[in-house]
Formats: C-alpha cells, sequence, structure tokens
C-alpha cells in the first residue's frame, strides 16, 4: 500500500476556484442574453430609426417570438438527449391543421383547435419516439422519413386547399390570448424540467446513457416520453401559428422543413446556455434576438437571401461568443 | 465479525462470445467482514460484481442475500436488494446536481403526485453531506463543478447512505489520492462496524492484507480458494492469482550506475495556470524520472505539459534538437509517448476496436507509398503488440470497451511501444494492472531504458517510484518541493516529508 501520510482532508475540501467563479453563473447568463437584446436592437435602431424599435415594434416582435419559442422549450427535452427531429415543421402543418379542421368543419370552436393541435402534435412525436426506438435507427433519419409522411397526411386531410381559421377564432393569435398560452406553455415544461423525474431523466440520459440505464432508468421509454412532450409542444406551437397566421397551407416535398429553422435555433440558446442552469428562458429570451434581428431586415428592406446569411451568420457569431467552451470540453 | 453468512455465490457463470468470464464460480462472504475479491486483470473480478450489481445479466448459477435469491436487472433494484457498487472510473453524472446524483434511481421518496420536491431533496443531501464530513459539496450545485475526487466521495454517499447490506468497491482506491483513499477506508470499516458487508476489488495486495477479513482469489475467471487474511503473506497470494510463483526481481535493482550527460529534453519555467508553477527539469537518455506528490499537487500535469497537452502553458518545453513542444502532433510526429491517468476519457477510443487503438498513432508509418492503409499489415501491428504485452482479449477486432480496466491499460501501454518513441511520460502506468503485468511493466520499463529510451513516470504509489526511478522529483502545490536520486538509502518517508 502507499505510504501513509497525515492528510489534511479538511483542506483540500475547502473549495476550489471554479466552485466560486460559477456561484453567479445564472445572473451572468441573463446579463449576456439581455446584453444581446440590447445590442441587436441598437443595431438596427441606429441603422433605420423610423420604422424599427418602437416600444410597441417591440411588442409585437416579443409576441411573434412567442410561437417559436413554445416549440422550442419542447424540442429543448429531445435535444438534451442527444436526439433532433426533422419533422417539425411537418407536425406544426399537420397538427394545425387538424385544429383548424376540428374548429371549423366539426364545429368543435376552441376546443377543438386546442385539443386537436395538441393530442395531434403528441401523436406525431409518439410516432417519430416510437419508430426511433423500435427501428433503432438515427432520429435525424426516422424524423425525416416521417416528415414526409405527415406532409401527404395533411395535405390529404386539407383537400389540397388552405385551411382559414375564421377570425372569431383567433384568440390565441393577438394579446392578450397568445402570451396567456405561451406563459402557462413555459409553466408546464419548467415544472416538468425542474420538479418531475421526468427533467432528471432527460439530463441524466443526456449525459451518459449507459451509466443511467444502469440506474434503472427505462431509458427508451423516456427517450419516447421526450418526442411526445416536444411533439404537443409543437402543437401549442401549432395554436399559435394559425391564429396569428389565419391560415395554413399544407405543403409537401419537404418544403415544411424551412418551418424548423426558428424553434431550433431557439433550441441551441437553450443548449448552450444550459450550463448557466436557465436554459428554457434562454431560448425565450434567444427567440426574442432571432426576431429582432428578422424585423430588422425587414424594416431594412433587405432581401431574403441576404437576410438569411446574415442571420445564420448572427447565430453562428452569438452562440460563439456566448458559449466559449471550458478548455479541454469536448464539443460535438 | 461474525461467521454468519451474509451472501452466497452459487455456481455463477457469465459469456462473452467464446470468453467465459466467470466460470462456475461458488463462494460465501461473511456478515460483517470486509472480503477482497482478488485476481489477475481479466480474471472475473469485475464480471462478477456486475452481475450482483445488476450491470450484467446472470447466464446462469445464483446470488442468495441473507437466505433470499436476488437477481437484479439494474443498479436501483439491486440497491433495493441492498447491494450498491462504487465504480473504478466516474459513475456520476454531469448536468445533474450533486443531490439528483445520490437519489438518481430513488426520485420516487420526494415525489408527490408527480411533482418532485427538489427543495427536499437537496435538504436530505445536505444532511447527508454533513454527515458524512463533506461539508464542502452543496447538494444544490452541478456535480460537473465538482473534481474527480469530490465526485468519489458523492458516489460514496450514493452507495452507502441506505445502508445496503453489500458494497461493492471495484477497484476505486487506485483512483483515488491518499486523502481519498483514507476516507474510503473510513466508510469501509464504518459498514463493517454496522454489519455490513464490503467486496472490495483491489490489485494493491499490501493495501488487501491491511483491509481486509477475507480474501476470494479468481484465475481465468475460475474459484481458486477463499482463505482469511490473517492467515496468509503477500507472496502466497501472489502465487494463488498468478498460479505460479512470481519470481525474478519486481523492480530494478541496479544501483550507482551514472545516468548519461545526454539531455533530450529540457524543461524551462513551464506554467500552467492553476496546475504548474516556474517548473524546471532536464530529462537525460536512457533515464526514468520519477514525479510523485499528493493527488493534486501538479505531477499530473507535468506528463500533459510535456507533451503539449497543456491549455496556456507557458515556458519552454525543448528537445535535444531544439524542437519546442508546444502541441501534440509535434510531440508525437518527435516521438514523445503519452498515457493519461484517465484512462478511460483520455487514453483509449472505447468504441474502437483493440487494433485500430493501438494503431493509432503509427498510422503513418503503418501506411504505404500513397498512405494507403492495408488491414493486414495493421492487424500484424495490432497483434504483435498486443500479444507481446499480454492482453487479454478474443482477438485484436473486439472493441476497447469490452476489455477489463487493466487490459485497457495494456492496450494503451502496446500502443506507444508499437509506436517506438525515444521518450515515454507514463502518468500511473500501474493503476489497476495486476501483479504479473506490473512485473512485465516494470521490467519492459527496465528494458526501454537500457535501450536509451527516456521514460517520465507519474506516480502516486511511492514504492514504484522509489523502485524503478533514477531520480525523483517531488511535486507540492504546482511546484518542485524537491529531489531525490536513486539509492537503496530511499525509503518512503524521505518522499513523504517533502510532499506534505
Amino acid at each position: 500500500m502507499d505510504a501513509t501520510m497525515t492528510s489534511s482532508v479538511k483542506a483540500r475540501f475547502a473549495g476550489t476556484d471554479k466552485n466560486r467563479k460559477k456561484l453567479s453563473g445564472t445572473a451572468r447568463g441573463y446579463l449576456i442574453l439581455i446584453g444581446l437584446v440590447v445590442i441587436s436592437w441598437l443595431i438596427f435602431k441606429l441603422i433605420t430609426p423610423d420604422n424599427f424599435g418602437s416600444p410597441a415594434n417591440m411588442l409585437q416582435y416579443f409576441q411573434a417570438s412567442l410561437i417559436a419559442a413554445t416549440g422550442a422549450i419542447g424540442f429543448y427535452f429531445v435535444m438534451v438527449m442527444g436526439m433532433f427531429d426533422f419533422s417539425i415543421g411537418a407536425n406544426i402543418m399537420l397538427s394545425a391543421i387538424v385544429g383548424c379542421v376540428l374548429a371549423t368543419k366539426y364545429n368543435m370552436g376552441y376546443a377543438g383547435l386546442v385539443i386537436g393541435c395538441i393530442v395531434t402534435g403528441a401523436l406525431v412525436g409518439l410516432l417519430n419516439g416510437s419508430f426511433y426506438v423500435k427501428l433503432r435507427i438515427p432520429s435525424m433519419i426516422v424524423t425525416t422519413g416521417l416528415a414526409l409522411i405527415y406532409e401527404s397526411i395533411a395535405n390529404y386531410m386539407a383537400g389540397g386547399i388552405e385551411q382559414t381559421l375564421p377570425a372569431d377564432m383567433r384568440m390565441f393569435g393577438t394579446m392578450p390570448g397568445d402570451i396567456i398560452l405561451a406563459i402557462a406553455a413555459f409553466l408546464v415544461a419548467y415544472l416538468i424540467l425542474n420538479y418531475t423525474k421526468i427533467g432528471t431523466y432527460t439530463y441524466a440520459i443526456g449525459s451518459d446513457e449507459y451509466v443511467a440505464k444502469n440506474m434503472g432508468i427505462k431509458v427508451n421509454k423516456y427517450k419516447v416520453l421526450a418526442f411526445v412532450i416536444s411533439g404537443a409542444f409543437f402543437g401549442i406551437m401549432a395554436i399559435l401559428t394559425i391564429s396569428y397566421g389565419s391560415s395554413m397551407v399544407a405543403v409537401t416535398g419537404m418544403s415544411s422543413m424551412s418551418r424548423n429553422f426558428v424553434p431550433t435555433m431557439g433550441c441551441f440558446f437553450g443548449i448552450a446556455f444550459k450550463k448557466y442552469g436557465m436554459p428554457l428562458p434562454a431560448i425565450i429570451i434567444g427567440e426574442f434576438v432571432i426576431n429582432i434581428i428578422f424585423f430588422g431586415f425587414i424594416a431594412l428592406g433587405a432581401p431574403t437571401a441576404i437576410q438569411d446569411v446574415i442571420t445564420g451568420l448572427a447565430l453562428l457569431i452569438i452562440i460563439t461568443l456566448t458559449t466559449k467552451a471550458n478548455k479541454g470540453e469536448i464539443v460535438k | 465479525m461474525s461467521d454468519d453468512i451474509r451472501l452466497e455465490v452459487k455456481h455463477l457463470c457469465k459469456s462473452f462470445g467464446i470468453t467465459k468470464a466467470v466460470n462456475d464460480v461458488s463462494f460465501n462472504v461473511r456478515k460483517g467482514t470486509i472480503h477482497a475479491l482478488i485476481g489477475e486483470n481479466g480474471s472475473g473480478k469485475s464480471t462478477l460484481t456486475n452481475m450482483l450489481t445488476g450491470i450484467y445479466s446472470i447466464d446462469s448459477g445464483e446470488f442468495i442475500l441473507d437466505g433470499k435469491k436476488i437477481h437484479p436487472k439494474n443498479q436501483v433494484e439491486a440497491n433495493n436488494e441492498g447491494v450498491s457498487i462504487i465504480v473504478q472510473e466516474l459513475g456520476t453524472l454531469s448536468g445533474l446536481t450533486v443531490a439528483e446524483n445520490i437519489f438518481l434511481g430513488h426520485e420516487d421518496m420526494f415525489v408527490k403526485a408527480g411533482i418532485k420536491n427538489t427543495a427536499a431533496m437537496n435538504r436530505k443531501a445536505t444532511e447527508l453531506l454533513k454527515k458524512y464530513g463533506f461539508d464542502n459539496i452543496k447538494a444544490n450545485k452541478m456535480v460537473d463543478e465538482y473534481n474527480f475526487e469530490d465526485r468519489k466521495l458523492v458516489e460514496i454517499i450514493k452507495a452507502t447512505y441506505f445502508h445496503p447490506k453489500v458494497v461493492v468497491i471495484d477497484e476505486t482506491t487506485t483512483a483515488l489520492s491518499q486523502e481519498g483513499r483514507e476516507e474510503l477506508y473510513k466508510h469501509m470499516y464504518r459498514i463493517r462496524e454496522e454489519g455490513g458487508s464490503v467486496i472490495f476489488i483491489s490489485h494493491d495486495l499490501q493495501e488487501v492484507l491491511e483491509m481486509s477479513d477475507d480474501i476470494t482469489i479468481l484465475r481465468d475467471g475460475q474459484y481458486i480458494d477463499t482463505i482469511r487474511a490473517c492467515d496468509v503473506v503477500e507472496e502466497q497470494l501472489k502465487t494463488l492469482m498468478v498460479g505460479r510463483e512470481v519470481t525474478g526481481a519486481y523492480y530494478r535493482n541496479d544501483y550507482g550506475d551514472k545516468i548519461s550527460d545526454e539531455v533530450v529534453l529540457s524543461v524551462k519555467d513551464v506554467t500552467v495556470p492553476g496546475e504548474l508553477k516556474n517548473i524546471n527539469f532536464e530529462l537525460h537518455k536512457g533515464e526514468i524520472l520519477g514525479f510523485g506528490g499528493l493527488s493534486e499537487s501538479g505531477m499530473h500535469e507535468i506528463g500533459k505539459a510535456v507533451f503539449g497537452a497543456s491549455y496556456d502553458r507557458e515556458g519552454e518545453v525543448r528537445l535535444e534538437d531544439g524542437t519546442t513542444i508546444n502541441d501534440i502532433p509535434t510531440a508525437i510526429k518527435h516521438s514523445i509517448a503519452y498515457t493519461s491517468k484517465d484512462r478511460d476519457n483520455e487514453s483509449v477510443v472505447m468504441n474502437m476496436s483493440i487494433r485500430d487503438n493501438i494503431c493509432l498513432p503509427s498510422l503513418n508509418m503503418l501506411g504505404n507509398k500513397l498512405h494507403l492503409q492495408s488491414d493486414r499489415r495493421n492487424k500484424k501491428f495490432a497483434n504483435k503488440f498486443a500479444k507481446d504485452i499480454s492482453v487479454k482479449m478474443v482477438n485484436t477486432d473486439q472493441f476497447v470497451s469490452q476489455l477489463s480496466g487493466g487490459n485497457k491499460q495494456k492496450v494503451v501501454l502496446a500502443r506507444w511501444i508499437g509506436k517506438d518513441s525515444d521518450i515515454v511520460v507514463l502518468d500511473s502506468p500501474t493503476r489497476g494492472i495486476d501483479i504479473k503485468v506490473k512485473q512485465d511493466i516494470y521490467q519492459l520499463m527496465d528494458q526501454m531504458r537500457k535501450n536509451g529510451k527516456s521514460i517520465i513516470m507519474i506516480s502516486e504509489e511511492l514504492m514504484e517510484l522509489i523502485g524503478m526511478c533514477d531520480r525523483i522529483i517531488i511535486m507540492k502545490d504546482g511546484k518542485i518541493s524537491g529531489q531525490i536520486n536513486r539509492s537503496e538509502e530511499v525509503n518512503e518517508h524521505s518522499l513523504i516529508e517533502m510532499m506534505v
């Protein structure tokens, strides 16, 4: 055995610099995010002072950002576990069409819209998760294949016609309906993530699936559950989307994938700010930043291609600058 | 201590493909005892305890705990049956708090109507941390914020807070510093005093003899014997483990040889923020230079600094030909090899085969003129070095993740022996290695030294530093606190004085 030596375990336990440094992690995270809001607002306000960034405008941007944020907070459960979903757009489209059809053709009103969207979203999530677990192929491939099927179902249900939500059923497209629904969704996500076993297991599986399995966690069950939660939140996003935009067209040929981008970007913020202990607020504020940039370009009258290039670059720059990996940390 | 049986292991069998990892093993563990399980790497120790704790399924045979047959399917079921385990490598999950790690799989204690009472969980975890004397660890902090040793302390709580009947400690001590070991010993004694049983796996035979009441020996997956620790001496244990007498010199037995004046590597004013301060030393041709100290003295960073793997390193690491080493590719290109203490995370690529792991740094050498790799050539290369160092394997196509801890270490060594590096940095090279292979490694190091290779050996095992090194540098608080040349008069106490 090694030589015995007078140890000073307590001295070693006195804490490390690292521990002390991280004390204000959450506050630092908020500061960075609020700083991003201010900087992005300031840039466009300086360039185009007249038609951008008034308090009323900012409220409008915020309302628009809530739509994608509701989907992104659900998607966070999937991404933290290391999986991905390419059927986001198809899910939103199908859920919105089912909700709209139930609300209008079946005269179910708001109940049809809300239940139809959320249940359809959750079912899509259930299918995604079940196929992923049973087929044992990467989630990206499974969800890409299924997205084609969801698009076709949506197109079939809509009969190739644009589905329009009547004006008297668009409570969730304006204040305060949209804000109330979004806040309710955020609270539910916060509760699940922080106050249920699901949240703990989500992080455990994301950290080390093998160890999680050995701890008795039914890994596959919780993976499917993550897809179901994610799907349900995309259902809520579908309610907000069709209520805000008043109609939905059932596109095919993977065209729905264009809807994947914004919620996925918000989710990146959540993943990046996880280490500050504030993933969900990061998603909400992150989506707000994305919308400020987006509306800023509209105010500038920039062509779509330029908007996309600069938005993409802005995302890369923001995430790189705000989430500098620790020395030696492996980034995948 | 009593003669009552706590755990009966009956005709246990487990195979992986054609390898019989555990073959009809039967023995008993008494109540209130520390029961050591020893054997060479790949003898079946970890496989057996992994079956007991539900990590592996049982092919045939049974475990009977306090007269009741148990067959856990995972660690939580094992915990519920009264069995827990502390593993060799990290057993806590990043991304979860300390409290969540302690109660992972047992959250139901804090869940009402589906809602987890996080505050109550944190309170309970804080109570436990206080009770165990680990006050510096905060229940609500992310476990990622703590170092390896502190995370091991969290595992001790996780494995013992519910007063299990049997606690398995699987080669944990080799990963710990002396302070960490003492802390673990304290809890092993406590478990024994409370009437629990500890199954203790260790390659350190002196430690086994000091800590254990009973010792069971396994060899090649088969049961050899169970003996009382007080009835046996170290040499007998070695013979039982290996199946023949371990003869010949264990360490080097030469003294007074002059070290070559030729300096192959010089380290000047090397500083790594938070780790090393103004380190200066020279490594000579054919020299084994040892680095010792407490675990967090900075000695493990020395290896990384020399290999160009340290972050924000200042100062200079220069080779004989004037080349400065600032990054890993330059180090490998100039014939420097490095094996890390953190084997699973920093040395082996778990999801690659033994062949790929061994060939990895030698691919340039193994490629043909067009830099194309040949399967046959690579296989031959890997086979040669894996066999030279006796890796227990089906063949070199086997995944490294399927090997025992000691055999993984052998793969790492085989890789660098194959590379034929001139300067070899070995951080804790015999960690988790059995007695026979330890002897092989020491002989190999001695042979390399005689062949003009230079070795930096970093180790927490003072005896191996004394036995193998031409010079020993002792580190304390990131600085060099002393140096001792090879001599028969050097003993552990002379080193300890410089360490603390």
